[in-house]
């Protein structure tokens, strides 16, 4: 099996560069973080990895394909293999949680399938996978609540239980632990760790650099491309001084008066309502 | 952020300021206002002069004929443009369904081929113009062509409510299948999931609560179309009502048009208190 790798990347939104120019190579069933400042292009990294997102320049190889040339049945095949588990969860939020799961593999589904698990409704018809992705994220008896109801944390777990159900040889984790507690944290650290070690390549967008470091190797994205690419140990104070200058929280000092504390006061609220924890400390 | 000391200009006040795209506005609206007023020989003093002939209909109408025949026929009015008016919505609804799945736009052609994209747009282009064809064709002309070709009752107005229903409908389902939130959708073409699936599991779910309230509204609409679809022959309440009129039976008149209201009312009540649980 084939890694991944970009070369020379460039995605744009409008007049926005969100990629340009990142290069990077992956080899099959390794661990990686990625890290950066806000804005920094993580997530579009992780969205041109299965082409949620228009390519700007540059090419995109997962499994030995060139994803952006694979024509629609081929790219289906391919996605199969890739799992994602997003910032913002996005699972269906009328759906009962066990449907959620039952979604991971509904890929691999022929249209007779796909009719039966549609028709069997709510509760019926979850594949013992489903159940036991259910247990093993602590969420046993909650395969009949609708997703909506669930807690952020909660519906971050469904996400994963997804993704056990899928299976996928690539495992795209975009800050997992945004809004989970920090025993699910381990928890779920662990999940993805255990699918790694069945060889699944990993990679993890992260804002917690502690967390970053227990990984063999860190990929850093400043301004759409790399700017560190090691393992922890070279990841120096002045490094991570390097990726996270710029950041709008970092530099706050230079506005006058009280103003730019209460300025910083907003920005950390507005933060942890989008459920991130701050870089700033670091 | 906008830096500390910045005046923002533009932001308050209520009451727009003279602006020359406003006074245009101004003046565009008074003059089709006068344009139409000339054309339709509007006059409210022949609006009043008419209140005696007026006076005189509704006091003719008065005390309304509660015989036990007109009862009984109003009954049967009342209970035959329910039915038309619920079975118009459903077969619309049946045929705006499939029409809708087709008419709405797919999100991730990120990377789609040129013959791929114009595979999609030819569906989308037919089933949206079918569905314009029937909603912009009025039911009461509708009813005309059925009974022309069926004949007489409430079977071709059946068939003009379920056809208008469907080119309603189908357009706002579809305008709600492409406004439920794309992330899910997309997280699940990001798994291999086919267009189908996609839209069975993706965005269905999310539309689901809308369409039914639609639905609902639809049947609501399809009430008050159905009492005038009698009008040309074509069944229901609005049948009895035109005949009583040709037999200057204004008090007959009087209990249909009023049960007519009543009706009307509740199922206006009925299906609201519905679509509000259903607005969570
Ligand atoms: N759909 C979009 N439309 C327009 N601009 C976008 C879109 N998605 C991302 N961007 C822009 O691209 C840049 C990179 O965004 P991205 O989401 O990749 O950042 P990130 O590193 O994941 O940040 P965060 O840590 O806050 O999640 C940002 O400037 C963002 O505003
Ligand atoms: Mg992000």
């Amino acid at each position: 099996m084939q890694g991944i790798s970009l070369e020379n990347v460039s995605v744009g939104f409008g007049g926005v560069k969100a990629l340009s120019g990142a290069t990077l190579g992956v080899e099959a069933g390794e661990q990686l973080a990625v890290i950066g400042a806000s804005g920094a292009g993580k997530s579009t990294l992780f969205r041109a990895l299965n082409r949620s997102v228009a390519l700007g320049g540059g090419r995109v190889a997962v499994g030995g394909h060139d994803l952006y040339a694979l024509p629609r049945r081929r790219l289906n095949e391919l996605r199969r293999r890739i799992g994602t588990i997003y910032q913002a969860y996005n699972l269906v939020p009328q759906l009962p949680a066990g449907v959620n799961v039952s979604l991971g593999e509904v890929g691999g589904m022929g249209g007779l399938g796909t009719l039966r698990t549609f028709l069997a409704g709510p509760g019926a018809g979850l594949s013992k996978k489903v159940g036991a992705a259910l247990e093993e994220v602590g969420l046993g008896g909650k395969a009949g609540v609708r997703t909506a109801d669930l807690s952020g944390g909660q519906q971050q777990r469904v996400a994963v239980a997804r993704l056990l159900v899928q299976r996928p040889d690539f495992i795209l984790a975009d800050e997992p632990f945004a809004a989970v507690d920090p025993v699910t944290t381990e928890r779920v650290l662990q999940t993805l760790l255990h699918l790694n070690r069945e060889g699944a390549t990993l990679l993890v967008n992260l804002h917690d650099v502690e967390i970053a470091r227990r990984f063999p190797r860190i990929v850093a994205l400043r301004e759409g491309s790399v700017a560190f690419d090691g393992p922890p140990e070279r990841l120096t104070e002045d490094a991570l001084a390097e990726i996270y200058a710029g950041d709008s929280s970092a530099t706050a000092d230079e506005e006058a008066f009280d103003l730019s504390e209460l300025r910083r006061g907003l920005e950390r609220s507005m933060r942890l309502t989008e459920g991130r924890d701050g870089v700033s400390s670091h | 952020m906008a830096s500390p000391r910045t005046e923002r200009p533009g932001i308050g006040g209520a009451i727009p300021r003279f602006s020359w795209k406003g006074s245009l506005a101004v003046l565009v609206v008074l003059g089709l206002t006068g344009y139409s007023v000339t054309g339709t020989n509007f006059n409210i003093v022949e609006l009043i002069r008419g209140t005696g002939a007026a006076e005189r209909f509704v006091s003719e109408m008065f005390p309304p004929d509660l015989s036990a025949a007109t009862l009984r026929a109003t009954g049967t009015g009342i209970l035959e443009t329910f039915q038309m008016s619920f079975l118009g919505a459903l077969l619309g609804a049946v045929v705006a369904f499939p029409l809708s799945a087709l008419g709405t736009q797919q999100i991730s052609t990120v990377g789609a081929s040129r013959g791929e994209r114009l595979r999609r747009a030819v569906p989308y282009h037919l089933s949206r113009t079918l569905l314009n064809v029937f909603r912009s064709v009025p039911d009461i002309l509708w009813a005309l062509v059925f009974v022309v070709a069926l004949g007489l009752g409430p079977f071709p107005g059946t068939l003009a409510l379920a056809v208008h229903s469907a080119g309603v409908l189908g357009k706002l389902y579809s305008e709600t299948l492409e406004a439920v939130p794309s992330r899910p959708v997309e997280a699940l073409a990001a798994t291999g999931a086919s267009g189908f699936q996609t839209f069975l599991f993706g965005r269905l779910p999310q539309a689901m609560s809308g369409f039914t309230s639609l639905t609902l509204y639809q049947w609501e609409c399809n009430i008050r179309s159905a009492t005038i679809l009698g009008f040309v022959g074509a069944g229901g309440i609005g049948q009895q009502i035109l005949i009583s009129m040709n037999l200057f039976d204004y008090p007959k008149v009087a209990t249909l048009v009023g049960a007519t209201i009543i009706v009307v009312l509740i199922v206006d009540r009925f299906s609201a208190a519905i679509r509000q649980r259903l607005a969570y």
